[in-house]
């Protein structure tokens, strides 16, 4: 499969003023891929640099050291509206990216300012706003959801643009779990329906789970690429990672302390209660 | 008792057209020194009833005790410094308050408010910034060059210098990360346990209340539907699901075993207690390394 995002020795550091450049990069020498059609995580703790990671790719931060090529165009001051027509972004606090007074409104922001006549629009955003289970709410003020439906919003608003890549920023980290795995439940189902790549940028270890390959950041570097069962595998270093433990890793390591050995590496739940049952069952 | 509600209903913009109830006859104790959890469905009545605790709002009917203060509905806002000072409230996204130069200043401010003097306050925050795990070296910083976690940090260091004996916290770990929750919840479980500060929780993370918390409030549409201790609210987890609410990962997973047939002497709630019961009826322990 070709890849929709290259990214190649990426550096940034933050200015606080004109002479005053940050010392430490936010990012250091990043280079990696995305596949069309995949879905990426990126994990990292709380100022590893995976949110200036997310929005470098946006043109949001203008870096100066490396290439990204998103869809093929390189992305440079003058080709970085073009980018962000490949591109559909959710912040991580629903609040600060509402600018209609009505969901409808809202949704059909990204409509309006790209000139589509009114009676193409309507039915887009009616086709969206439907898409995400929100059609009820359609006359609400944005102000009135939950936080879970105001992702949902956000995502109707993405669907009108249909852009080829979805950029979670910590989408979910703000909602309750029902609302959580509503919202990922929803990204799956969008993901398959318009053919988008997702990157989801995470500590989420349930958002990590649904990715197909996960990258790790820290401290602005990239420090490890691999399918989710190989990234969790790796116990206690998965808390510097930014990660939770699974809870399968927390029941292996109490049972060890109780003197009870199980499996080795990386267990789904299921796996992990077949193993139990068979030991329990065999007295 | 720490807390006592004595059928508390609020009504938001009572007598008017769009009067609202968010508080129906709610009544429960938490002991002194105790660590209650308010868990419920967004909109369930959970950020109101914290609020009646330092008399942000005051019951339309009913009467709240916090240890010697009694708040009813003829409370008057003359009374309620004593109150404010003695009931800590952090906010959802309390590092959005923090405000002055320094952190030092920034911690001192609520002191100085109060009445003490500025050398006192200054020594206070720079111990307030040992409690909260960030070091008096911090003091003379900005708390706008801080992460997203150390200035939440800062913002509860603020709360703690009002030295409250209760301390209310509204969702105080909501989007840091695993290390940071984890690091946050285990300062105000020292807070709990050392000093003995009487806690109140608002969290969607059942994993903690779980963990922690002695008593558990669930609320509905306003209304208080189940209080227990942890054991006995997770005992039932399909009448939690039809409540919208989560169980903790690990009486998820033993309600997966007990469906196989395995049958809990109780439900455990948190990955050790499900080792113990489990290693209790191990077959034959430690074979596998035999």
């Amino acid at each position: 499969m070709a890849n929709i995002i290259e990214v190649a020795h990426l550096s940034y550091r933050y200015r606080n003023g004109e002479q005053d450049v940050d010392q430490r990069p936010a990012l250091n020498d990043v280079s990696f891929t995305v596949q069309a059609g995949e879905w990426l995580a990126i994990v990292g703790h709380n100022g590893s640099g995976k949110s200036t990671l997310a929005k470098s790719l946006d043109g949001l931060l203008p870096f100066t050291e490396g290439t990204i090529t998103v869809g093929g165009i390189k992305l440079t001051p003058e080709t970085v509206w073009q980018v962000r027509e490949k591109i559909g972004m959710i912040f991580q606090n629903p609040d600060n990216q509402f600018v209609g007074a009505t969901v409808e409104d809202d949704v059909a922001f990204g409509l309006e300012n790209r000139q589509i006549a009114r009676a193409d629009m309507v039915p887009r955003v009616q086709a969206a706003i439907e898409e995400v289970g929100m059609t009820e709410f359609a006359h609400r003020e944005p102000s009135s959801l939950s936080g879970g439906q105001k992702q949902r919003v956000a995502l109707a608003g993405i669907v009108t643009i249909a852009p080829d890549i979805l950029i979670l920023d910590e989408a979910t980290s703000m909602l309750d779990p029902q609302g959580r795995r509503d919202m990922l439940e929803l990204v799956r189902r969008l993901r398959t329906n318009q053919h988008l790549t997702v990157i989801s940028i995470t500590h989420d270890i349930d958002e990590a789970a649904n990715a197909d390959r996960v990258l790790a950041i820290d401290d602005g570097q990239l420090v490890e690429e691999a399918d989710p069962a190989t990234i969790f595998a790796q116990g206690d270093r998965l808390v510097q990672l930014g990660l939770d433990l699974p809870f399968t890793s927390k029941l292996q390591a109490a049972l060890r302390q109780r003197g009870i050995t199980p499996p080795d590496g990386y267990l789904t739940t299921a796996e992990m209660e077949a193993w139990l049952w068979q030991s329990l069952s065999n007295t | 008792m720490a807390i006592s509600f004595e059928h508390v209903t609020y009504t938001y913009q009572a007598g008017t057209p769009m009067a609202n109830t968010a508080l129906t006859d709610v009544s429960f104790d938490v002991p002194d020194h105790g660590y209650l959890a308010i868990i419920g469905h967004t909109g369930s009545g959970k950020s109101t009833l914290i609020q009646e605790l330092n008399a942000l709002l005051k019951p339309t009917s009913g009467t709240v005790h916090v240890d010697d203060f009694t708040i009813t509905p003829k409370t008057t806002n003359a009374d309620l410094k004593p109150l404010r000072q003695h009931v800590g409230m952090v906010f959802q996204f309390p590092e959005s308050q923090l405000f002055e130069e320094t952190i030092r200043k920034d911690i001192a401010f609520g002191p100085q408010n109060f009445g003490m003097n500025e050398t006192d306050a200054n020594q206070l925050a720079d111990e307030m910034l040992t409690t909260v795990g960030l070091g008096s070296s911090f003091a003379d910083r900005s708390p706008f060059e801080l992460s997203g976690g150390q200035m939440r940090r800062v913002a509860i260091a603020g709360v703690l210098a009002m030295r409250p004996q209760v301390l209310v916290l509204d969702e105080p770990t909501a989007g840091l990360d695993p290390r940071g929750r984890e690091e946050m919840m285990t300062l105000f479980d020292q807070l709990h346990r050392e000093q003995g500060l009487t806690i109140v929780l608002v969290t969607h993370q059942m994993e903690d209340v779980a963990e922690y918390a002695e008593q558990v409030a669930v609320m509905r549409q306003g209304r208080l539907v189940k209080f227990g201790t942890p054991q006995e609210v997770f005992q039932d987890p399909d009448w939690l699901r039809a409540n919208q609410l989560d169980v903790p990962r690990a009486a998820r997973f033993a309600q997966a075993l007990a469906a196989k047939g395995v049958a809990w002497d109780q439900l455990p709630l948190t990955a050790e207690q499900l080792a113990d019961q489990l290693a209790a009826r191990w077959p034959q322990r430690g074979s596998a390394d035999v």
